[in-house]
């Protein structure tokens, strides 16, 4: 029997490599769960949803991103309570977490930063999963503490809604900018309404000492984590 | 014109990286050569709008860079692939190629089928469900050079992409490039002049910020007839054309 005697391989208008591309796109590729699948009908944009649930992922610039947000809530409780500390802290927190996800920390930025998804669009979503992430936490805490639910309720609640309020104006806006000022307006809407129902500025984020405390306890065990987490997570060739 | 930069600079601190460089080119594959901080990744970078010139003008893919929207649109229809390339450990290397998809802002239908092609296109598909920290480094270099071209790029910018690949892969690359290059814009930065010689149709010399060359890579090896620098005839001309421009 020869070659010329054998059945044909396939139909012959098939292009198998054609079958092939697809049936491995379908094979390979992640499927987005509930949760992704809202993220982008929210932000219109799956490629911020993807962003936004890898932030967990990186856990080296996640708990940057933490110690810059406990921080500055430390910060702002062992000032003064001058008016200027409190309206400055969003800002501080945001450029921590800026820099948590930032070069040299996220292995990926020079790629990302040549994205046509702004790098600032990706920052606001990672500030707003940050902030709720731990609300969600202090919430739960909450229950268990009179003091965890001061700070919850005094710094890490009202930053959420911020940034939410900041990543839902830059959505709709489709820009970063309009995000980051309509957050800035709410933040500064949200002292004066403080100050004009108590009187003070420092309603929001309370000096005791023993709140400050645990801002700075947890900031610790972020930071210790950092030093312990291993070198494999980050990479670069 | 697919890029088209004039008289551009671009400087950290007191360091000059880039020099007035001016440079006009369509689709085709470009090579840009240079020693060790000739200011190549930096123009690079500038082409992949990563960082903005200090003067001089640009224009990619017939848009100015400076304007928001341009810049977006730009980047839609770029590949770059960095010098270094960071990753995500904890990523396949299908799911880095599809989150950068995603990133390009590619209709969410065609990502599967763009990241299979891409994958297979660089000879990875045994390694699809890899994670990218077992990867050796030709390995990574060519899921990068993926992620580039996913979504079939006008522009294509590819920082040292040969580095780490075996002879065998670099000739498949070489391919590659003159594939891409039928339509694209392929810009190429490397070290090493046998890829220019194989796969450029224009080439570049860069030498401290400066354009010292801009030809083919017949008119630079021409430029090596009795220099005795080098092994190869396009590597006597890349030395002559750098002593000439250092003298």
């Amino acid at each position: 029997m020869t070659d010329a005697d054998l059945p044909p391989a396939g139909p012959p208008d098939v292009d198998l490599n054609r079958v092939w591309i697809g049936v491995a796109g379908q094979v390979w590729r992640r499927r987005p769960g509930r949760l992704e699948r809202s993220a982008a009908a929210l932000l219109r944009s799956p490629g911020l949803a993807r962003a936004l649930l890898t932030t967990p992922s990186l856990l080296v610039p996640w708990l940057l991103a933490s110690i810059a947000v406990l921080g500055v809530g430390a910060a702002a409780t062992f000032s003064t309570g001058e008016p200027i500390v409190t309206m400055l802290a969003p800002a501080v927190a945001a450029a921590g977490i800026g820099y948590a996800y930032g070069p040299g920390i996220d292995p990926a930025w020079e790629l990302s930063a040549s994205m046509p998804i702004s790098d600032r669009m990706v920052l606001l979503v990672r500030a707003l999963v940050v902030f709720a992430v731990y609300a969600v936490l202090g919430l739960a805490a909450s229950a268990a503490s009179g003091i965890a639910a001061a700070l919850t309720f005094g710094w890490l609640i009202p930053m959420t809604v911020v940034s939410g309020l900041a990543l839902a104006a830059a959505t709709v806006a489709r820009s970063a900018n309009v995000g980051v000022a309509a957050g800035l307006s709410g933040w500064t809407i949200m002292v004066l309404a403080w100050r004009a129902a108590d009187g003070r500025f420092t309603a929001a984020i309370t000096y005791t000492a023993p709140r400050a405390t645990v801002y700075l306890v947890l900031a610790a065990l972020c930071g210790i984590t950092v030093l312990c987490a291993p070198r494999v997570r980050k990479g670069t060739s | 014109m697919n890029i088209d930069i004039a008289d551009v600079t671009r400087q950290f601190g007191r360091t000059r990286a880039v020099a007035g460089v001016s440079l006009r080119t369509g689709s085709g594959v470009f090579g840009l050569l240079g020693p060790n901080g000739a200011g190549k990744t930096t123009l690079l970078r500038m082409m992949a709008t990563v960082i903005s010139p200090s003067s001089g003008s640009m224009r990619l893919l017939d848009r100015d860079p400076g304007s928001h929207a341009a810049r977006r649109e730009i980047r839609r229809r770029l590949g770059y692939l960095p010098q270094s390339l960071g990753y995500y450990p904890g990523f396949t290397v299908a799911e880095f190629v599809e989150y950068f998809a995603l990133l390009k802002e590619m209709p969410s239908r065609q990502v599967p089928g763009a990241v299979a092609t891409a994958i297979e296109r660089v000879d990875m598909g045994s390694k699809a469900r890899a994670k990218l920290r077992t990867l050796s480094g030709g390995m990574l270099r060519r899921v990068g050079i993926a992620q580039a071209i996913v979504n079939e790029p006008e522009l294509l910018l590819l920082d040292e992409p040969t580095a780490g690949l075996d002879p065998e892969q670099r000739v498949e690359f070489r391919s590659l490039l003159r594939e891409l290059g039928v339509l694209a814009t392929v810009v190429v930065s490397t070290h090493l002049v046998e890829d220019v010689g194989a796969a450029c149709g224009e080439v570049a010399l860069m030498d401290a910020g400066r354009l010292v060359f801009h030809g083919t890579p017949d008119e630079l090896t021409s430029r090596g007839v009795g220099h005795s620098v080098g092994d190869a005839p396009l590597e006597r001309g890349y030395s002559a054309v750098l002593a000439a421009a250092r003298s």
